[in-house]
């Protein structure tokens, strides 16, 4: 049976105690891109969903095309 | 506790303004990361973490409280996603593995560390953030659960699971040193 302190020292040994560090990098960036993307999608599912309506508009019957393929 | 001036930078940032949330992000991103990286054991993937925890922080604002200490409530999201990480490279979802797994018995201290760190990085995700946190990194009780929000009962449990189930794992490996 391993006791506590023995278990306690394998693992600092397996997994020894990490420096003070700081990012590689500027992260901001991506963060920022992070928080945008989801919007950039939603603006394009607006966008979309508007020419539907427009053609829709335009062109009534193929309202029972487009229902026909839903 | 936030003086004045914090208290109108995290209102602001409740309410959405980027710049309020880039001054927060630039103030608490080394401390975050740190954290990250005690819990990960990389580098790399502890930035992953860290633009993972800040994106959901700015999807959250509206649920926290500007009068709370925002760097708490950083490090309880990055642990969260560094508990999701560890959840998705797991080595394996249960404790049985096939023969061919089982390494031979551990002949020097090497071999016996390896054992132990395939041992760890089987546990549940929730046991090995505290085992991480309590066991090799060395933090106190109290701080753990104050940053999983969580009472200390919970957080001495979990480390005594967690010590439980790598005993059992290496009993299971053959290793008895």
């Amino acid at each position: 049976m391993i006791d506590d302190d023995r278990l306690q020292h394998l693992l600092r040994s397996a997994f020894p105690p990490i420096a003070d560090q700081e990012p590689s990098r500027d992260l901001w960036p991506l963060v920022v891109n992070q928080i945008r993307a989801p919007m950039k999608r939603l603006w394009l599912d607006i966008s979309l969903a508007a020419v539907i309506a427009i053609l829709l508009m335009m062109f009534p019957e193929w309202l029972s095309l487009l229902a026909y393929h839903l | 506790m936030p003086d004045e001036l914090e208290r109108d930078l995290l209102s602001l940032f409740v309410q959405g303004d980027l710049d309020a949330f880039e001054s927060l992000f630039k103030q608490f991103q080394v401390d975050v990361y740190r954290w990250a990286v005690r819990i990960v054991r990389d580098p790399s993937t502890a930035e992953d973490v860290l633009v993972e925890a800040f994106w959901r922080a700015y999807r959250g604002r509206g649920q926290f409280d500007p009068s709370r200490s925002f760097g708490a409530w950083m490090r309880r999201i990055a642990t969260n996603v560094a508990r999701d990480h560890l959840k998705a490279t797991r080595p394996r979802a249960g404790w049985s593995a096939t023969d061919d797994e089982i390494p031979a018995p551990a002949s020097s201290d090497c071999d016996l560390g390896e054992a132990v760190a395939l041992a760890f990085r089987k546990l549940p995700p929730k046991l090995q953030v505290v085992a991480t946190l309590a066991l090799i990194e060395e933090q106190p009780y109290a701080e753990i659960a104050d940053v999983l929000d969580l009472p200390i009962g919970t957080i001495k449990s979990r480390v005594f699971r967690a010590v439980r189930a790598l005993r059992k794992e290496l009993a299971r490996l053959g290793i008895q040193p």
